[in-house]
């Protein structure tokens, strides 16, 4: 059903939409019209330029490093808590008494609910474990007459694992090896500028042999996401830079 | 392969609306927060450089809107754009971090002096935010009444609620919203040329 609206009613809900200040009842109208009419985002992006051109000072970008750190802050994979009530609209609605009622009533409620959630958590952790078949990845050297080889094990159920590598060129000093999986560019993951997780660092001895445990990213329980894997020779001091060329690979 | 750089992540996300992206976070795609961080934290930035006027502090405030933002905030993409949420935001915990080094100074000040209170004016707080307006948008702004240039600088710049600043201003809720709204449609329209 298209929705007829005024247009100068549907700038009014558009500014108060831009301004935040939407009731439930204008924000389901506003969503209504803007599912009927997407190309009236072109119109809201002009009412907030014109709203941050009067009152917000020009952008400046943060040092690059910042956004590194924003998301290593956020811990991966993460599950988001429940939005937070807005503390005044909250204090607005209930007196104190109902407020303290509704904890009491929810702290029965989680003790009862406690067992039960236990319960279906470790049934679901024990459907985890067993839901992903192991893999095994024999990497090849990327140069013709290179004799390098490397060899993953992984378990996607416990995302642990092994790599072994043979006849990599031995490491100057300052250098580091790194085992990258590279996604599919629309995988929703944290990748690089080149669609990779920073898998595992490691040194080799001095016939360019190692094996050690690794630990691998949650990609692998959706196998169809993890295009390659890879190691490549890195800056020991910035490894996650990514700026050197693949010495053995394989895709999977 | 990762010799070569094939671009930035997720190029689905990419193309993503931010209400969009908000359900893809709050679903657990860390990989949202990246591009939610890209294009807005210009703004935040640049408003905590603004009102801090420091920037290891900026970068500090920069880090908890955009971490607050993942683990869970209040915004409803339902009632507003995440744009003026992330602005109000910021000048809020912007405003607290000045308020708590201004009473460290103060404590400071007070046990250096032997007691004296600190008479020194908080500066920072009123002209953290004061900018030089282009011609253009002062002449926009002379388009609103006294009272829409009043409430929208109330909401949008000092961050107050709509019942805050109705009781500030003593006025019905109702009046302060039209207001601001019309106020916001003015500006948008006086200010078309220098927007498109």
């Amino acid at each position: 059903m298209a929705m007829v609206m005024p247009a100068d009613e549907l700038e009014l809900l558009i500014a108060g939409y831009v301004l935040g200040d939407l009731s439930p009842e204008e924000a389901a109208q506003f969503e209504q019209v803007l599912a009927q009419h997407p190309e009236i985002a072109t119109e809201v992006a002009q009412m907030q330029l014109a709203l941050e051109t009067t009152y917000a000072p020009a952008e400046v970008l943060p040092p690059p490093e910042l956004r590194s750190r924003v998301l290593a802050a956020v811990p991966t994979p993460f599950i988001q808590s429940e939005p937070i009530p807005d503390l005044a609209q909250t204090r607005q609605r209930f007196s104190l008494r109902t407020v303290l009622e509704l904890a009491a009533a929810a702290a029965i409620l989680a003790l009862g609910l406690n067992n039960y959630r236990l319960s279906q958590a470790l049934q679901a952790s024990q459907t985890e474990t067993e839901k992903y078949a192991a893999l095994t990845v024999q990497l090849q050297a990327t140069q013709a007459n290179s004799p390098a080889s490397a060899k993953v094990v992984i378990d996607p159920n416990t995302l642990k694992g092994t790599i072994a590598v043979q006849n990599l060129p031995p490491l100057p000093p300052g250098k580091v090896y790194v085992l990258w999986t590279v996604l599919e560019p629309a995988a929703p993951f944290t990748t690089d500028d080149k669609d990779a997780i920073l898998t595992q660092a490691f040194e080799v001895d001095d016939r360019g042999a190692s094996q050690q445990d690794i630990i691998v990213p949650a990609a692998f329980r959706a196998k169809d996401f993890v295009t390659k894997v890879a190691v490549t020779m890195e800056d020991a001091a910035a490894p996650q830079k990514h700026v050197g060329a693949p010495i053995v690979a394989a895709p999977l | 392969m990762p010799s070569e750089p094939s671009g930035n992540l997720a190029p689905s996300l990419q193309n993503q609306t931010d209400a969009e992206l908000i359900v893809a976070l709050r679903a657990g795609q860390k990989a949202a927060l990246g591009v939610l961080y890209d294009r807005h934290a210009g703004l935040v930035y640049g408003l905590a450089m603004k009102a801090l006027g420091n920037a290891q502090e900026a970068e500090d405030l920069t880090q908890d809107i955009f971490v607050t933002l993942a683990k869970g905030s209040s915004y409803d993409p339902k009632r507003g754009t995440l744009r003026t949420f992330l602005a109000i935001l910021t000048k809020s915990r912007a405003i607290d971090r000045l308020r708590s080094r201004s009473s460290n100074r103060q404590m400071l000040t007070r046990w250096q002096q032997g007691g004296q209170p600190d008479t020194t004016p908080n500066l920072p707080l009123e002209q953290a935010f004061q900018q030089e307006q282009s011609q253009e948008v002062q002449q926009a702004l002379a388009q609103l009444s006294t009272e829409e240039q009043q409430i929208l600088k109330l909401a949008y710049y000092d961050g107050l609620s709509q019942s805050e600043i109705a009781q500030q201003l003593a006025l019905p809720l109702g009046t302060v919203k039209t207001r601001a709204r019309r106020g916001l449609l003015k500006l948008r329209q006086t200010l078309t040329q220098i927007t498109e």
